[in-house]
């Protein structure tokens, strides 16, 4: 295809309707233009604290939610007025990771289905055979093992393994781009750490840029690449995370890194403790899923 | 087979549901099978034709509940009016379940204006005091078939089942795995058949239950106070027969007492199975016994 692939959010605002507020208005979104380039592959990170807007840029980028003003552009052509072919080509190559790993799934089918829907509706294989070999071929990638996910109901599996049935969705897809709305919020330490590999495996194998939003200044540290800091429905700062993180410009980064804890032994202990804590909760155990097969 | 599965479990997880669904079981089946029973009751006449037998005989071995002021098997009569008071509350449960389901979808799902203009329609219809207007409709509605008298009560009883789908459609439809079928390219309709109604199936079976239930004793309200519509006899015409002659007074009181247990029994069943759905798909503990 000849369209180049970028998207493009020009002065892009969302407000609802809300009871409560002087104008009978919120603005979730007051004004964000950012341009994220699939060439070359990079980690953009869009943080803020809770409230300021980050989901629902994300749903503004997917499509999902028509922003009130502004507009939103894949290859130049704004995504509410696409044309069949260019639906279809901005679908395969903006795709989401929610945040939410269990309502992800719809309670009353097996979670093979989910990665099924993307084989047929997005003519992934062509016979049944292929597509069940590209089905594992992609649990595999994101370090799952077929026999033990497959066939299963979601409340079935844990939060890890259910959010990385998604990026083995993505894998399959390999769209130019990955929304990723704060894909590893719910998840414990050790988990969250394969996930952000295998989403910076993605970018370097397969050329996805990912838009990560969270609101953990430390998950954007260790990926890297560019920063955007969002506040109130507004992007105040942006630039490399190094860059940001050492010479913040806008107060609201400064009070954001402020807010990390300190690298003192004593607190990464109490970390330490509570993550044991966690992953000995789950039903499955995600400790043993964690290391890679292969 | 999957949504087989699905109602399966749910009924082991209520003995409520379990209950009530085997008592309307063995209604649905003494109303199937009645007239074979009918028949057998006859052997070889028409045991509900006038003049059948003597009036106004009391129980006894041939005739296990006596007869009416016509001399009509009283048992003949209370099983095929059962039967008919289970076909209306079908026929009108399904018409307003299905109706319904397309008003919630319709409003629910496509939000906005459409969802404005329905819902106040189904708001009107809801406080609108439907007894009386009943009573009017059946005034008009002499010699009417069953059907007709189905689709003239469900006129009242689909808002139910809507208001009901409705607020479950409302929630439903803002879950990520809606959002996750329409990035998978689904088209509304897919997303409504697929993802949201095989959730919505207790909610569905609800309103089905409630909208019956409603036409069963909206029938019988209407007959009792003498204003049915004439040409069925459903279990509510008996009763009314039975004040109407003070057949209590004769000894025949079979004739009003067994309707009345059939509608409590009905009554209890079609509750059970609303409050058992309830239990099980209850939000709250949807986590838990859901699957
Ligand atoms: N559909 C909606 N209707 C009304 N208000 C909404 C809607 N979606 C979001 N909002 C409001 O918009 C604001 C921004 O919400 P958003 O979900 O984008 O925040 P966020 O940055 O993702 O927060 P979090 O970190 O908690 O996920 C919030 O005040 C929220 O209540
Ligand atoms: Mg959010």
């Amino acid at each position: 295809m000849s369209t180049e692939k970028v998207i493009e959010l020009r002065e892009v605002q969302q407000r609802f309707h809300a009871r409560g507020t002087p104008d009978g208005y919120l603005t979730a979104v007051a004004d964000a233009s950012f341009r994220l380039d699939a060439e070359p592959p990079q980690v953009v990170s869009l943080v803020g604290q809770s409230g300021s807007g980050k989901s629902t840029i994300a749903r503004n980028v997917l499509g999902l939610q028509k922003p009130t003003a502004g507009t939103i552009t894949y290859g130049g052509k704004d995504i509410f007025k696409l044309n069949r072919t260019e639906y279809d080509e901005y679908r395969r190559n903006v795709q989401p990771v929610f945040q939410d790993p269990y309502s992800i799934f719809n309670p009353f089918y097996r979670v093979d289905r989910v990665l099924w829907k993307a084989v047929k509706k997005f003519s992934l294989a062509s016979t049944r055979e292929a597509g069940e070999a590209l089905i594992e071929e992609s649990l595999q990638a994101v370090s799952l093992d077929p026999g033990r996910v497959l066939g299963r109901y979601p409340h079935q599996l844990s939060g890890g393994q259910r959010q990385r049935i998604m990026l083995a969705r993505i894998h399959m897809l390999r769209p130019a781009f990955v929304i990723a709305d704060e894909p590893v919020s719910m998840l414990d330490a050790q988990i969250r750490k394969l996930f952000l590999d295998i989403l910076l495996d993605f970018q370097r194998e397969h050329g996805m840029t990912t838009l990560f939003i969270t609101h953990d200044l430390s998950t954007v540290y260790y990926l890297g690449g560019q920063v955007m800091v969002i506040t109130k429905g507004e992007i105040v700062e942006r630039g490399p995370v190094a860059e940001v993180m050492h010479t913040p410009s806008h107060p609201y980064t400064r009070l954001l890194l402020d807010s990390i804890p300190q690298p003192d032994p004593d607190a990464r202990w109490t970390t330490r403790i509570t993550v044991n804590e966690s992953a000995a909760t789950p039903p499955t155990d995600t400790a043993t899923e964690a290391t890679p097969i292969i | 087979m999957r949504i087989l599965n699905a109602v399966l479990r749910t009924v082991r997880n209520s003995g409520r549901l379990a209950t009530g669904l085997v008592i309307l079981a063995v209604m649905v089946l003494l109303a199937l099978l009645s007239p074979l029973i009918v028949q057998w009751i006859g052997g070889g006449t028409d045991p509900i034709e006038v003049a059948a037998y003597e009036k106004w005989l009391v129980p006894s071995g041939d005739h296990v509940l006596g007869t009416d002021q016509f001399g009509r098997d009283v048992l003949a009569m209370v099983l095929s009016a059962l039967s008919v008071s289970l076909q209306i509350g079908a026929i009108a449960g399904v018409i307003s379940t299905v109706v319904g389901v397309v008003v919630a979808f319709v409003a629910g799902y496509k939000g906005g204006w459409i969802d404005n203009v329905l819902s106040t329609f189904t708001g009107i219809l809801l406080v609108i005091p439907t007894f009386p207007l009943l009573i009017a409709l059946s005034a008009y509605a002499k010699n009417v078939s069953l059907f007709q008298v189905g689709v003239m009560i469900s006129i009242f009883s689909w808002p139910f089942a809507a208001k009901t789908i409705r607020s479950q459609v409302l929630s439903l439809r803002s879950r990520p795995y809606v959002d996750l079928a329409r990035v998978s390219k689904a088209r509304d309709l897919e997303i409504i058949t697929t993802e949201l109604l095989p959730n919505l199936l207790p909610f569905i079976g609800v309103g089905f239950a409630s909208s019956a239930l409603g036409a069963i004793f909206g029938l019988v309200g209407l007959e009792v106070i003498g204003l049915g519509p004439g040409g069925v006899i459903d279990l509510g015409q008996i009763i009314f027969n039975a004040i109407n002659t003070g057949a209590l007074t004769l000894g025949a009181w079979p004739m009003f007492v067994v309707p009345i247990v059939l509608l409590t029994l009905l009554f209890a069943a079609l509750n059970m199975i609303n409050i058992g759905l309830e239990e099980v798909y209850n939000p709250r503990l949807r986590g838990v016994a859901g699957e």
